[in-house]
C-alpha cells in the first residue's frame, strides 16, 4: 500500500468522523434556531390577539391570508389552575379553508382579562413551511460537507506530493540499483534536512557495499588464481609418482584416491573462478543463440554417460528459444541444468525437459522433498550431498542469469524438482 | 629435440622438467623474465613453454621478443590466469597453443608433441604408432595398412591414447577429454568402459601392435610394447 493511499485513507476516515458530528450539530444548533423564531412569530401573534381582545377592539379574521389560525375559547378557573399557561406542541390540525388535516407548530396561552375571565388561545402555524426549511439546510450542509471533505483530501494529496517528491526520487533510484554494476549517481537535490540526511546515508552504505562487495569479487578471484599454480605441481607430481613403475596396486589405488579428491578441488577451484569471471564481466561477446541446439548437442552425451541410472527421458520442444547471451556462458548455462538433473535423479527416475518460446523447463524426480527456494541457487548449497558434484553448478547459473537480468526460478512439483529459466 | 621451461615457480618447474626428460627431451628452465631472454637470445629450441606472469616482466613479452627476432620455435603458453585476453593476445602474438593451470602432464606432452609435429609437417600429418596410422584430416585409421572403421567416439578415445603412448590415463580426465567438459560429475564410468572395449576389440581384430590396458582403480594406459 502507497504511503499517501494510508495517509489519506486515515484523514478521510477521521475527517469523516469530525465532518460528520460537526454537520449533526450545525444541523440542529440550525434547527433550534428555526423553531425559536416560529415561536417566536407564534408568540408575536397570540400577543396581537390577546392585546386586542384584552382592549375590546375586533379580533383578525381566523385566516389572515397566511396559513396562521386561532381559535379563542373561554375556561373555567379550574381549568386554567390545573394547566400551564403557556404550552408549545406540534401536532394536527385541521384547516378550515383547505379542508385537511397538517402538522402545525402550536402554542396555547391561557390568559385572564380585567373581568377575571379565563381565555384559551391556541394559535397555530403549520409546519410545511418549515419541512421546506429544514430540507433545503440539510441539502446546503450535505453540499458544504462533501466539498469541504474533498477539497481538505484533495489540498493533501497535492502537499503530500509536493514535499515528498525527494523520497520518490530516491525510491525510483533505488529501484534501479544493482550491487555490483554500473548505477547512475544519485542526484536528488532538497533542503529539507530529512530528505539530506537520508541521501547520505544512502550514498554511504551503497558505496560501502560496492566496496565489500568488490572486496569479496576479488578475493575469492585473487584466491582461486593463486592456487592454480599450487595444484598443478601437486597434480604433476602425483601423475609422475603414479607412473612409477615399481608401485604396488594398493599404493597405486592410495594414490588414485588422492587424485581424486585433487581433482575434485581443481574443478571447485575452477568453478569458483568461472563465477567470478563472469561476474568481472570476461564474457563480453553476445550472440543470438537457439538454446534448443544447445540442449540437443549435449543431450545424447548425458543420456550416455548416466545410461546406467536408467532414467526414463521425456523431451518436448514446441518452440524454438532464442537468447542473445555469450556463447560459453549459454553452454555452460545449459549444460549446468542438464547435469544437475541427471546428477540429481535417482536410478529409473524421470527428467522432463520441455522448450517453447519463452523458456526452458526441465524436471527430475526429487529423491527427498522440496528444496529452500531461498538457498537453492546459493553456492555450496545441497539438498542432498553428492560426493561429485562442486554444489556450484546451480550458483554459476544463477550467475550468468544474474548478468543477463534472465529469470531461473525453482519450484516443487508432483514430486519432481522443477527448474524453469524464463528468456522475455 | 630441445625445450625451454619458462616458469617461476620452482617446484612446478621441477615437475615438468622431470616430465619432459621422461619423454627423452633435453629441458632447460628459466625462472625469471631476464635469465628467459638471455637464454632466448643465446640458443635455440623447439619448443618454449611459458609462463605469462614472470619476476621482472611478462610472458607476453617474450614472445613479441621471438616473433620480433622472427624465430621459428613453437611456443605453448602455460597460465594460471585462464582468462580469455590473455588466450586471444597470446594467440594473436603467435603462440602455437594455450594450456590453463593446473594442467595435465599427459596433456602437456600431447600439446608438445601436436605443436612440434604441427610445425615441422605443416599441419598434414599422419600420426604413426607402431602398425597404427591415424590421419586426423580425413578420421582414417589404418592398422598395417589396412584401413578399419570406427565410430566418433571410438575415434576421439584411440587419438587421444596415441597422442599420449604409455601415459598413465585418468578415466575421469579421459571423459573430459573425449565427450567435453559438461561430463565432470560423473560417478559411474561403464560409459567409457564400453566404448574402450570396442576399440580393443578392433585394435585386437586388426593384428595392432598397441593394446590398451586397464589400470585398476584409475583408468588405462596405451602400451606400445607389446610382445
Amino acid at each position: 500500500m502507497k504511503l499517501h493511499y494510508r495517509i489519506i485513507g486515515r484523514l478521510s476516515v477521521a475527517l469523516i468522523v469530525i465532518l460528520t458530528v460537526w454537520a449533526g450539530l450545525f444541523y440542529f444548533a440550525l434547527m433550534d434556531e428555526v423553531n425559536d423564531e416560529v415561536d417566536d412569530s407564534l408568540e408575536d401573534y397570540s400577543e396581537v390577539i390577546i392585546t386586542r381582545k384584552l382592549a375590546g377592539e375586533r379580533l383578525p379574521s381566523h385566516n389572515n391570508g397566511s396559513n396562521n389560525q386561532y381559535y379563542l375559547q373561554e375556561v373555567s378557573e379550574d381549568y386554567a389552575d390545573a394547566h400551564p399557561h403557556i404550552v408549545y406542541t406540534d401536532s394536527m390540525v385541521f384547516i378550515k379553508e383547505k379542508n385537511e388535516t397538517e402538522p402545525a407548530r402550536i402554542l396555547s396561552t391561557i390568559f385572564e382579562d380585567d373581568d377575571d375571565r379565563y381565555f384559551l388561545l391556541t394559535v397555530s402555524t403549520p409546519s410545511i413551511e418549515k419541512h421546506d426549511l429544514i430540507l433545503a439546510i440539510w441539502y446546503w450542509i450535505m453540499f458544504l460537507y462533501g466539498a469541504l471533505l474533498l477539497t481538505i483530501l484533495g489540498i493533501n494529496v497535492w502537499i503530500y506530493r509536493q514535499s515528498m517528491k525527494p523520497l520518490y526520487i530516491l525510491l525510483h533510484w533505488l529501484d534501479g540499483y544493482v550491487l555490483g554494476k554500473e548505477n547512475r549517481p544519485l542526484t536528488n537535490p532538497t533542503n529539507i534536512t530529512e530528505f539530506q540526511k537520508l541521501n547520505s546515508a544512502l550514498r554511504r552504505s551503497t558505496e560501502a557495499n560496492e566496496r565489500i562487495y568488490e572486496q569479496q569479487k576479488q578475493f575469492i578471484g585473487n584466491a582461486s588464481h593463486e592456487m592454480q599454480t599450487p595444484l598443478a605441481i601437486c597434480r604433476g607430481r602425483l601423475e609422475m609418482l603414479m607412473e612409477d613403475e615399481s608401485l604396488t596396486e594398493t599404493q597405486l589405488e592410495e594414490l588414485a584416491k588422492v587424485y581424486e579428491t585433487l581433482d575434485h578441488i581443481t574443478k571447485l577451484n575452477k568453478s569458483l573462478l568461472l563465477i567470478s569471471k563472469i561476474e568481472n564481466g570476461q564474457y563480453p561477446e553476445s550472440s543470438d543463440i537457439d538454446l534448443n541446439v544447445l540442449v540437443r548437442k549435449y543431450l545424447p552425451d548425458y543420456k550416455e554417460a548416466y545410461g546406467y541410472k536408467q532414467i526414463r527421458l521425456d523431451w518436448e520442444e514446441t518452440g524454438t528459444l532464442h537468447v542473445h547471451m555469450n556463447e560459453t556462458l549459454a553452454a555452460i548455462l545449459t549444460t549446468n541444468l542438464l547435469k544437475n538433473a541427471f546428477v540429481h535423479t535417482a536410478e529409473q527416475g524421470h527428467i522432463r525437459i520441455h522448450i517453447d518460446n519463452n523458456r526452458f523447463e526441465i524436471s527430475n524426480t526429487a529423491e527427498g522433498g522440496a528444496l529452500d527456494r531461498d538457498q537453492i541457487f546459493n553456492r555450496f548449497y545441497q539438498g542432498s550431498k553428492k560426493e561429485h558434484s562442486t554444489g556450484l553448478g546451480l550458483a554459476i547459473v544463477a550467475t550468468i542469469c544474474k548478468i543477463y537480468a534472465y529469470r531461473i526460478d525453482y519450484i516443487y512439483k508432483e514430486n519432481s524438482h522443477c527448474f524453469i529459466f524464463f528468456f522475455f | 629435440m630441445k625445450i625451454l621451461v619458462i616458469e617461476d615457480d620452482p617446484s612446478l618447474r621441477e615437475v615438468i622438467k622431470s616430465s619432459l626428460e621422461k619423454e627423452r627431451y633435453v629441458v632447460e628452465t628459466a625462472a625469471d623474465y631476464a635469465s628467459a631472454l638471455f637464454k632466448i637470445e643465446d640458443y635455440s629450441y623447439d619448443c618454449v613453454l611459458l609462463d605469462i606472469m614472470l619476476p621482472g616482466g611478462s610472458g607476453l613479452q617474450i614472445l613479441e621478443a621471438l616473433k620480433k627476432a622472427r624465430r621459428k620455435e613453437n611456443v605453448i603458453i602455460i597460465s594460471a590466469k585462464d582468462s580469455i585476453e590473455d588466450k586471444v593476445n597470446g594467440l594473436d602474438l603467435g603462440a602455437d597453443d594455450y594450456l590453463p593451470k593446473p594442467f595435465h602432464l599427459a596433456e602437456l606432452n600431447a600439446r608438445i608433441k601436436s605443436v612440434i609435429r604441427r610445425n615441422n609437417h605443416g599441419g598434414e600429418s599422419r600420426i604413426e604408432l607402431g602398425n597404427v596410422c591415424i590421419c586426423p584430416s580425413t578420421y582414417e585409421v589404418q592398422i598395417g595398412g589396412k584401413p578399419v572403421e570406427m565410430s566418433r567416439k571410438e575415434y576421439d578415445i584411440l587419438l587421444y591414447f596415441v597422442n599420449r603412448p604409455d601415459r598413465l590415463i585418468n578415466k575421469q580426465t579421459l571423459a573430459e577429454s573425449v565427450w567435453g567438459d559438461h561430463i565432470d560429475q560423473v560417478d559411474n564410468f561403464d560409459f567409457i568402459y564400453a566404448q574402450i572395449k570396442n576399440v580393443r576389440k578392433k585394435l585386437k581384430e586388426g593384428g595392432a601392435s598397441i593394446e590398451i590396458k586397464a589400470v585398476y582403480g584409475i583408468g588405462y594406459k596405451l602400451n606400445t610394447h607389446v610382445k
